[in-house]
């Protein structure tokens, strides 16, 4: 099994901050946002040494719970501070973004770092698209034809025009290509039907997030299908799943700090926003099923207890799952100690991963 | 209520003798003529076609040996093929036009092309049959079959009629004499030397023929456009009209020239 450590930019925020979604920009401090940064590449270098074999960087906005608007900002300052992990873009959010840039940035980075990069490609959470304006009845649409463009972007070698539903261009002709050819390895993130068909017909991975075990097998088994009415099989590599863990000395340990945590998210939407937003995202499912968005809402702690516990857990994960990498976030973004969470890591890096490798 | 006319209704069918041939044709719209072959499935006008004929003049050949036309055992060649419609666009006083073909049509509308260069104006290759992959795709027998190879998403066009047998036996014949090989070298040479701003369109699920072989237009030929529809398969303007005409207009108004957007962002001047 591979594991990779989710760096969200851990911004300590002072307690008079308002703790609402958007956090407005005038609470921001600069010093705070240097240190963040300089941490994230202390941070990177720091599980880099501890064998970890992906960071993974992702793309929020307006607030400082996750510090990173651009994923592939990110991932450059990174690239270039530390030699052997691999940076995972997980991912850019492709409805709010132009796929051509993407696809271009990207190119770029995988020629930077050659061999070093892992793509994840997006469809957000709904109180993203406030930031740019993005209708969320479009998302899931704008979503699988950016998908689309940046892969045609990537692969096609002659100049073309492309004529879509939300995107159109007259010519396209990317420079640089991506250094792995044909791409770099990529993922489409989300456990709906929608992205596992998508995947599947490209032969991508498919990246799972935070649902239990039994939904995310639910997703993955039909990712899998899907893989097969396509005429192939995924492997491990396949299948990401990103998830909260809670690792302590001990299980009791780990309980404890499970009960200490925060039940309330960071930086909540209104309510009279969140039911607007819940409203006009109406096609959020799980391989089919259909479930409602989360709108800013607390996310679950999937893996909680001392290194034994733990590992049992992860095997647990690879069997019913089936994901092959871990993308773990040992204390919530946004909140604690960040002491607290580099503990965490040094324990996940000395008493965990070593016994998950054969799994 | 107001009516709404079915897709094609403008059209109206006429006849016209050439090259021994009597070949039925149907057209619409005014100005600038824009002569259309269809593909190796026969002539049927659709919303793109009415779309095109807001703008132009379209006239769409049945080539001789397809759908109604009599049995047609002499044409030997796509090269004969392209020089019947030319003698039927004759025939008809056409002497400079826009040309487009779909699949087996558009390689018909290329020998015609190469034949006749200072008569072409513009020409759009939608989902051209000119260069296919060596190994072929699978083939279609029932209709609901045949939908699934054509369009993207069969479900949402309207069901195909199964064709009468005796013309599917006529056109499965003409179309495998007149075909070719998946590389005609010929046909390939002559495009090297065809300065006519070429229109090539495929759609991004079109599993007839796989939209990759859209890039062997842009490599072989001088001025030459791909442009890829979305979401669309081998069916492209009766799949996606809207956003075939639109591409397909704009190039034949503007040729190389259409690649400068002229559209508007101003939301509030």
């Amino acid at each position: 099994m591979k594991v990779s450590y989710f760096e969200t930019g851990r911004y300590v925020s002072p307690p008079d901050l308002p703790r609402e979604w958007p956090v407005p920009a005038g609470s921001y401090d600069p010093d705070i946002g240097a240190e963040a940064y300089r941490g994230m590449v202390e941070r990177v270098r720091f599980v880099e040494e501890l064998g970890f074999d992906w960071v993974s960087v992702s793309e929020h906005h307006y607030s400082p719970r996750i510090l990173t608007p651009s994923p592939v900002v990110s991932a450059a300052y990174l690239a270039a501070r530390v030699e052997k992990i691999k940076i995972a873009l997980l991912g850019p959010i492709v409805p709010v973004s132009n796929p051509i840039r993407v696809a271009e940035e990207l190119a770029m980075l995988d020629t930077m770092a050659p061999g070093r990069i892992v793509v994840g490609l997006l469809r957000g959470t709904t109180n993203e698209y406030l930031s740019y304006d993005l209708n969320p009845r479009e998302s899931r649409e704008r979503t699988d034809e950016g998908m689309e463009l940046i892969l045609k972007a990537w692969t096609e070698p002659q100049p073309f025009g492309w004529q879509g539903r939300y995107f159109q261009y007259r010519t396209v002709s990317i420079w640089p290509r991506p250094q792995c050819q044909p791409h770099p390895p990529t993922y489409a993130l989300g456990t709906s039907s929608e992205a596992g068909e998508f995947a599947a017909r490209h032969r991508l991975g498919i990246g799972l997030s935070y649902g239990t075990f039994e939904l995310m097998a639910k997703s993955a088994r039909y990712y899998r299908e899907q893989c097969s009415r396509y005429g192939w099989e995924p492997g491990p590599d396949d299948i990401i799943y990103r998830a909260n863990m809670i690792l302590g000395e001990t299980d009791d340990a780990a309980e404890e700090a499970l009960r200490r945590r925060d039940k309330q998210a960071p930086f909540p939407v209104r309510a009279g926003l969140r039911d607007a937003l819940l409203q006009s995202d109406i096609t959020r499912n799980i391989a089919g099923e259909k479930r409602p968005a989360n709108v800013g809402g607390v996310l679950p702690i999937s893996f909680c207890g001392g290194p034994d516990r733990i590992v049992e857990q992860l095997r647990r994960c690879r069997e019913e799952v089936g994901a092959g990498v871990v993308d773990l976030s040992l204390q919530d973004p946004g909140t604690g100690d960040v002491g607290v969470m580099m503990r965490a890591l040094e324990l996940f890096g000395t008493k965990v991963l070593p016994r998950i490798r054969e799994i | 209520m107001a009516l709404i006319e079915p897709p094609g209704a403008a059209f109206r069918e006429s006849f016209v003798e050439a090259d021994g041939f009597r070949i039925r044709f149907v057209e619409a719209g005014e100005g600038l003529p824009l002569v259309y072959l269809h593909g190796a499935g026969g002539m049927h006008p659709s919303r793109e076609h009415d779309l095109l004929s807001r703008h132009f003049r379209v006239i769409m050949f049945e080539m001789p040996g397809f759908g109604r036309s009599a049995e047609n055992t002499r044409t030997r060649s796509m090269a004969e093929l392209a020089e019947t419609v030319a003698k039927a666009a004759d025939a008809l006083g056409l002497d400079r036009f826009n040309l487009m073909g779909t699949s087996f049509g558009a390689k018909t509308a290329l020998w015609l092309a190469s034949q006749h260069p200072e008569r072409v104006l513009g020409l759009v290759l939608e989902s051209p049959a000119a260069v296919r992959p060596e190994v072929p795709r699978p083939t279609a027998g029932s209709p609901e079959e045949l939908a699934q190879l054509i369009y993207a998403h069969p479900e949402r066009m309207p069901p195909l009629l199964p064709p009468d047998p005796a013309v599917a036996v006529q056109t499965e014949a003409l179309v495998g004499r007149l075909r070719g090989s998946a590389r005609d070298l010929e046909l390939e040479d002559r495009m090297r030397n065809l300065a006519i701003p070429t229109l090539v369109v495929f759609g991004t699920l079109d599993r007839v023929i796989p939209p990759e072989m859209g890039r062997h237009y842009k490599a072989l030929m001088p001025n030459c456009h791909l442009v890829f529809v979305y979401d669309a398969g081998h069916m492209i303007g009766a799949e996606r009209p809207e956003a075939f005409a639109e591409v397909t207009l704009d190039f034949l108004e503007r040729h190389e020239a259409f690649v400068v957007s002229r559209t508007e962002t101003v939301i509030f001047p």
